[in-house]
């Protein structure tokens, strides 16, 4: 497939591609390296914000693409400026913000777990000690995360947190049933 | 090992674990490692131009991916791997030499590729690692809302930046993990044939073949009308254009990326502001900014600021004031002078509203009290400047003001003035006979309205003095002159003038001695203005120097007493728009205190006829209009 596209992948066209995986979208088409046989796509037509979406694709994966124009080179050469230390900047700011969400996950807890956390999290102080959610550092809640399993804590303490779990696994019930 | 690794992810129970690769080094392209080459201009021999690209020339394409994977570094991407799943993490580095590899940081499988549908819910969540992807099992990256220029960048940082306030997108952004149903693609149940361009409006968003006027016509007759050069300057389309987009932009992009000290500018722009960080977040976000402010006047911002925000701290204040005053001062000296007499013109006709007059009577009232107003006179005028929109409590604070203050103040004019003289006084287009007594009383109305901010202290010696001045008329013949200038102070002129008032401020009873050697300042020749009380209203529509006179001789004056200073011209006060508009300002400042009140010219209004000051056949001193070449800087919200 690579050799017979060679041509195609011209700079600027505008693709509709559908892979061996099955997914389609569109895109222009900002680069192709032959080399790593990578497309590199941009989607989205307008400059919205913060710029459009890309894709980096691996050439092979194509199954079927349809040419549906020609556009300009997406990359206006004379901005194409890199500010290294910005952009290390963003990724180390990057990274601490994944971090502080990483946080909120607990290890090892099955998914149903962290969904309660997660709705727990928005009205009550919580953070993960192994398996268990310690709630307002007093009361603890261990597998399964029902009712019965909430413990410690003041009772005014134990009562809203026993309160606040019924009424968020049955919003979490509502919202995806047959999950719990 | 591939296949033990391939064999892992198949179990649904463990997400995947850390992929190693069989060659290490070849997954990791160092960024900094390639220093020049992204930045350089690579790019710019591309022979990817629309045509066919050649395949052999693996150089500017290659860049060109090199490049878009620089950029990607740091932001967050999924990956898409053969066996379907997709990984979610921060893009730190790739190799792209000959194999495509990634390394993701904090990333986790986030879609099971090998259990198909929902994820089931009993899968054990892993805490998020660094993963290396290698090539053969990469099939696709795709980054969301990933900016590909420096100019996106620098609009995406500052959100990085503030991470001690916590805003609400922010707090519910961490909520994003939370369930959701899988989304569908919409497939319409069955044909409709009422919409039959569904398929053709939304697949190709670049390519759109509707025309939402053409079919309102047709539908229904209505014809659009819309003129975009109605509500815009013309676009001048030509084979030029393209250096005028280029030009525009550099503008845009240097006004945007200047150095401001307005706390909210620098904010918004995502640059430390040099003000300290103690702003906090009331000042930062909701307070109120009560200066008038413009670009220019950069460093009076945050002391203007300040002021606003003490506002109930009259001595700090009154300092604050002083500050700004001084450096206003000194900024003023520094621009050109003939751009300050504009400015200052500007000032004084954006300056004043009927509102104004109320206050400025209660100003004069206040200062009509004598000489001892006179002190708190320049201390008032400077925190009428801060907040343009004027009110009593501000004056009455002003009168409670700081004398020593001021005294610096009048110091600091003084020397500068006399260090401007000569400069000013060429520039000036039109002098008030300053020696007259003349300005002291448009001067003294104009007081409140000195509370322009860009005023500094010549305005507030000047309508102090003025007033004091008016009040004890016969010695001070200098002192009324002086006090002119000094409420003219927001323009170079002022500072001419300033020094002027400032010799009086010194000494506020007596001063005429002081004043006389200041009087260089201003133009012994200049003729007087006559009153015509036909005379047309002015429209903005002309040029904005006043070297023509419109009736009779008008005279820039540099005296003008509390003219507004045009420092807070641009503030969007509602006098945004007479930026650029000539609008005389005409204040008697011989006129008593009491009738000054309709000297003030509104900024907006063609109320020049009206203006005509009141009575007496004292000279008539307006400000020109600010001139179309100043340039507007910096944005006043």
């Amino acid at each position: 497939m690579d050799g017979a596209n060679g041509e195609e992948f011209a700079v600027g066209c505008i693709l509709a591609i559908e892979t061996t995986l099955g997914d389609e979208f569109e895109g222009q088409i900002i680069t192709y390296d032959r080399p790593s046989n990578i497309l590199v796509l941009q989607e989205g037509a307008t400059k919205a914000g913060t710029g459009r979406n890309l894709r980096l694709l691996k050439a092979n994966y194509i199954k079927d693409f349809t040419l549906l124009g020609r556009g300009e080179d997406p990359l206006d050469l004379k901005k194409c400026y890199v500010d290294l230390p910005s952009i290390q900047a963003r990724e180390e700011a990057a990274l601490r913000q994944a971090e502080v969400e990483a946080e909120r996950i607990g290890i090892g807890v099955t998914s149903e777990a962290q969904s309660i956390y997660d709705a727990l999290s928005k009205t009550l102080p919580v953070y993960w000690d192994k398996t268990v959610i310690v709630v307002m550092k007093e009361v603890r809640v261990c597998s399964p995360y029902l009712p019965e399993n909430v413990s410690g804590g003041t009772p005014a303490a134990n009562e809203r947190v026993k309160k606040v779990l019924e009424l968020e696994r049955k919003r979490l019930q509502v919202r995806s049933p047959g999950q719990f | 090992m591939n296949v033990q690794q391939a064999a892992a992810p198949r179990s649904s129970a463990n997400g995947f674990g850390r992929r190693r690769v069989d060659r290490e080094t070849g997954a990791r392209m160092d960024n900094r490692t390639h220093p020049g080459k992204p930045s350089s201009a690579n790019f710019g021999n591309s022979g990817l131009a629309n045509g066919s690209k050649i395949g052999g020339v693996a150089g500017p394409s290659h860049d060109r991916l090199i490049y878009v994977l620089t950029y990607l570094v740091g932001q967050r991407v999924e990956v898409l791997v053969k066996n379907g799943s997709i990984i979610s993490g921060i893009f730190h580095s790739a190799n792209a030499d000959k194999d495509f590899g990634v390394v993701l940081k904090m990333a986790q499988v986030i879609k099971d590729g090998s259990v198909k549908g929902q994820k089931p819910i009993n899968d054990i969540v892993k805490r998020p690692q660094t993963m290396i992807i290698p090539s053969r099992e990469l099939v696709q990256i795709f980054a969301k809302e990933a900016s590909l220029n420096s100019d996106e960048l620098m609009n995406g940082h500052p959100r990085e930046k503030r991470k001690d306030l916590l805003i609400d997108s922010v707090i519910s952004h961490s909520q994003q993990v939370e369930v959701e149903r899988e989304l569908g693609r919409w497939t319409p149940d069955e044909d409709d044939p009422a919409c039959p361009e569904l398929e053709n409006i939304f697949d190709r968003t670049w390519n759109r073949n509707w025309d939402q006027f053409e079919t309102n016509e047709t539908l229904f007759g209505v014809k659009s009308t819309f003129n975009e050069e109605l509500y815009t300057t013309k676009l001048e389309r030509g084979p030029q254009m393209r250096e005028l987009e280029i030009e525009a932009s550099r503008i845009a992009r240097e006004i945007e990326g200047e150095e401001t000290h307005d706390p909210h500018l620098a904010e918004e722009r995502g640059t430390n502001f040099h003000e300290n960080f103690d702003l906090d977040e009331e000042s930062r976000y909701s307070a109120v900014q009560r200066e008038v402010d413009d670009g220019r006047y950069e460093e009076n911002e945050s002391s203007l600021l300040d002021a606003g925000n003490a506002e109930a701290s009259g001595g700090s204040f009154g300092s604050v004031v002083g500050r700004s005053y001084s450096d206003v001062l000194s900024k003023k000296i520094n621009s050109e002078a003939s751009k300050k007499v504009n400015s200052e013109a500007q000032a004084l006709s954006t300056f004043p509203s009927v509102d104004e007059d109320s206050q400025i009577l209660a100003d004069k009232d206040g200062h009509v009290s004598g000489s001892t107003d006179y002190a708190s006179q320049p201390t008032s005028n400077s925190p009428a400047e801060s907040s343009f929109m004027d009110d009593n409590n501000r004056l009455d604070k002003k009168k409670t003001k700081d004398q020593d203050v001021e005294k610096s103040l009048l110091n600091e004019c003084i020397d500068r003035v006399a260090s401007e003289q000569a400069q000013t006084s060429k520039s000036e287009d039109v002098h008030p006979s300053v020696h007259v007594k003349g300005l002291p009383p448009g001067a003294t109305t104009y007081d409140p309205s000195s509370s322009v901010p860009g005023n500094k202290c010549p305005a507030d010696d000047s309508s102090d003095s003025a007033i004091s001045g008016k009040l004890s008329s016969a010695s001070e013949a200098a002192n009324p002159s002086l006090r002119p200038g000094s409420s003219t102070s927001s323009t170079s002129e002022c500072v001419g003038a300033g020094s002027v008032s400032c010799g009086p401020g010194l000494s506020p009873s007596s001063s005429v001695g002081s004043l006389t050697s200041e009087k260089s300042t201003l133009n012994p020749n200049a003729k007087e203005f006559k009153l015509n009380p036909n005379a047309k209203s002015f429209t903005p529509s002309t040029s904005l120097r006043p070297h023509t006179p419109v009736d009779g001789s008008f005279y820039y004056a540099s005296n003008m007493p509390a003219v507004p200073h045009m420092h807070g011209i641009p503030v969007g006060v509602g006098i945004g728009p007479s930026f650029g508009a000539q609008q005389p300002v005409v204040y008697n400042p011989q006129a008593a205190p009491m009738q000054s009140p309709q000297a003030y010219i509104h900024p907006n209004g063609p109320l020049y006829g009206q203006q005509m000051i009141l009575g007496q056949p004292r000279p008539v001193y307006y400000m020109p209009t600010y001139p179309p070449e100043m340039p507007y800087k910096g944005r006043n919200f």
